[in-house]
């Protein structure tokens, strides 16, 4: 045998052994934090561009308050925003380490960065269609989720890709503090043990991962636009 | 229907509405013409709460708007139908679902909702353009969608805001002959605000003249054609000359590029801001050319101008007729 046909071989082996549990954790990570951080991020969204300065009802302090803490929250360095709600991920989950507990923080981070990119989908939305339904009659719930989100839909699925696509790369970083998945994997056998073959699988897997996820939210978009 | 007495408004320290005073009666179409930042979007907007406002009355079918709570104001914007220079139709939905929304927001019955999104998209005549979607449109017809989602909660009055300004002299022509239809049909009070003074000529019983935030003329429209105040005199003869200060630049396009992008562009790209002070399609030989005269500061001269030619947009400059410089 060649050895490049010998390198393939040791490289298969290690996609049917080794890949899939990680593989399947990195997935469970992505899938529910990208759920929860939508659902946060996507709340705050709302109740940002309602009390915006431009908003349906501004409300200044309100408005400020969300917008510091949208910011301070994204300022801080994804690792350390891990260890430092170590204590709040412990009460929520009951352990630190594993994908389920990883899941804590990688909402956390997320929901701040879903909150700005939703915010500015929603901003984006012709003013005039706006007043329009307002000129109807439209309460300011109806406006946000009948006219700002139906029109900002293509613009929010993409964004969706966006953060599934950082998550990816966010719960690779968490594998540094044993949050599991494939980047606990790299590192594990890649970092630790020098085995390359593992790592390049390992990384294989999340390009692919981060591909399809950018193809199923284009095709969306196409759907919706 | 509405009365408006000693209307004063303010953003900030800018005085926007002076001393307003005007009556608009059942089955009026009534006219409101000026030039650019007269005021006249933000006169219309006080009728229907969409604007506060701090001195004067302002009062819509009895009521005064400044007291209505929000469930009031709600109510009287049922009342009061409103179209828009741009359309500002929803895109995501089709004409038949623009229609019907108003009736969705409202929680009208279904049954209820399709008869009347029919009956409507008859009366506009658009009744095979039901599910197409609002994209695909001329401007005319969508303007026409427009006016029924206006119509669709049974307004008794009806505001429009530039309703005819993007579109070409002859679907202006056939839109307003349907507002007319309206007005006589249903027997709708209409507020129509313009820079257009062929639209007020055409269907307007009553007119005001708006300028810089004071009536400079008002009264049956007739009548003031007949024996034109100076500040009328002023505005026909010069409708786009009229230069208040920087510069007017005239844009023009051919019909297929759509000037309302370009102008967004444009003003986003270069975070300015200027005025939309006039435009019109001409048939130019064979083809059809619009031009849009947009006025701005003498300070932006040049990189507007740099930016038209980079983007390779045809341009002049609009000499103003009374101080040719
Ligand atoms: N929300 C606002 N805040 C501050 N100034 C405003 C606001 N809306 C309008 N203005 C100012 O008020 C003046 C009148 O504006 P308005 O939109 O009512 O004019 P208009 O007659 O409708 O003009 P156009 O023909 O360009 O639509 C302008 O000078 C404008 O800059
Ligand atoms: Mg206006």
């Amino acid at each position: 045998m060649s050895n490049i046909q010998a390198d393939l071989h040791a490289l298969y082996d290690i996609m049917v052994t080794r890949i899939p549990g990680p593989t399947l954790e990195t997935l469970y990570m992505v899938a529910v934090s990208t759920l929860l951080s939508l659902v946060l991020g996507m709340i705050l969204a709302m109740v940002m561009v309602l009390t915006g300065p431009k908003g349906l009802r501004p409300i200044a302090p309100l408005y400020v308050v969300l917008d510091i803490t949208v910011n301070v929250l994204r300022s801080f360095p994804f690792i350390i925003l891990i260890i430092a709600i170590i204590p709040f991920t412990r009460w929520v989950v009951g352990t630190s380490i594993g994908s389920t507990a990883t899941i804590v923080p990688l909402t956390i981070a997320a929901a701040p960065f879903v909150a700005r990119i939703m915010e500015a989908s929603l901003l984006e939305v012709d003013s005039g269609v706006v007043e329009a339904a307002k000129s109807f009659g439209a309460g300011n719930f109806q406006i946000i989720t009948q006219v700002m989100l139906k029109e900002a839909m293509p613009a929010i699925v993409l964004n969706v890709a966006v953060v599934a696509i950082n998550l990816v790369g966010y719960s690779a970083m968490a594998g540094a503090v044993g949050g599991g998945g494939l980047g606990d994997l790299a590192i594990m056998y890649g970092y630790n043990r020098y085995e390359m073959d593992t790592m390049l699988a390992a990384i294989i897997v999340l390009v692919l991962m981060v591909q399809g996820i950018q193809m199923l939210g284009n095709f969306f978009y196409r759907i919706l636009k | 229907m509405i009365r408006i007495e000693g209307l004063n408004k303010r953003f900030g320290d800018h005085q926007v509405l002076t001393d307003i005073n005007l009556h608009v009666e059942q089955g009026d179409i009534f006219g409101i013409v000026g030039h650019s930042g007269a005021g006249k979007t933000t006169l219309l907007h006080c009728l229907n709460g969409l604007e506060s406002y701090e001195e004067g009355s302002v009062k819509v079918m009895g009521q005064e708007v400044r007291d209505l709570d929000d469930k009031g104001i709600k109510l009287l914007r049922r009342n009061m139908g409103m179209i828009f220079q741009h359309f500002s139709l929803m895109n995501r939905k089709n004409v038949w679902k623009n229609v019907a929304f108003p009736m969705e927001i409202w929680h009208m019955p279904k049954n209820q909702i399709r008869e009347r999104v029919d009956e409507l998209l008859e009366l506009v005549g658009l009744p095979e353009k039901s599910h197409e979607r609002v994209g695909n449109l001329s401007g005319g017809q969508k303007q026409r969608v427009g006016i029924a989602r206006a119509l669709a909660l049974n307004p008794r009055i009806l505001l429009c805001d530039e309703a005819t300004s993007a579109l070409d002299p002859r679907t202006t022509i056939s839109i307003l002959e349907l507002l007319d239809d309206i007005n006589k049909k249903l027997g709708l009070t209409i507020v129509l605000i313009t820079h257009q003074m062929e639209v007020i000529k055409m269907i307007c019983n009553k007119t005001v003249l708006l300028d810089q935030g004071v009536i400079a003329a008002s009264g049956e429209t007739e009548a003031q054609f007949l024996s034109p105040s100076p500040a009328l005199q002023r505005l026909v003869q010069d409708e786009y000359a009229f230069i208040p200060d920087g510069v007017n630049i005239r844009l023009k396009f051919p019909r297929h590029i759509a000037k309302d992008a370009i102008i967004t562009r444009m003003a986003t790209d270069l975070g300015i801001n200027f005025s939309i002070v006039g435009g019109r399609l001409e048939r130019y030989r064979d083809h059809v050319l619009g031009y849009l005269i947009i006025n701005v500061k003498s300070q932006d001269f040049q990189i507007v101008t740099d930016y038209l030619r980079n983007n390779e947009l045809f341009w002049e400059t609009v000499q103003d007729e009374q101080h040719p410089s």
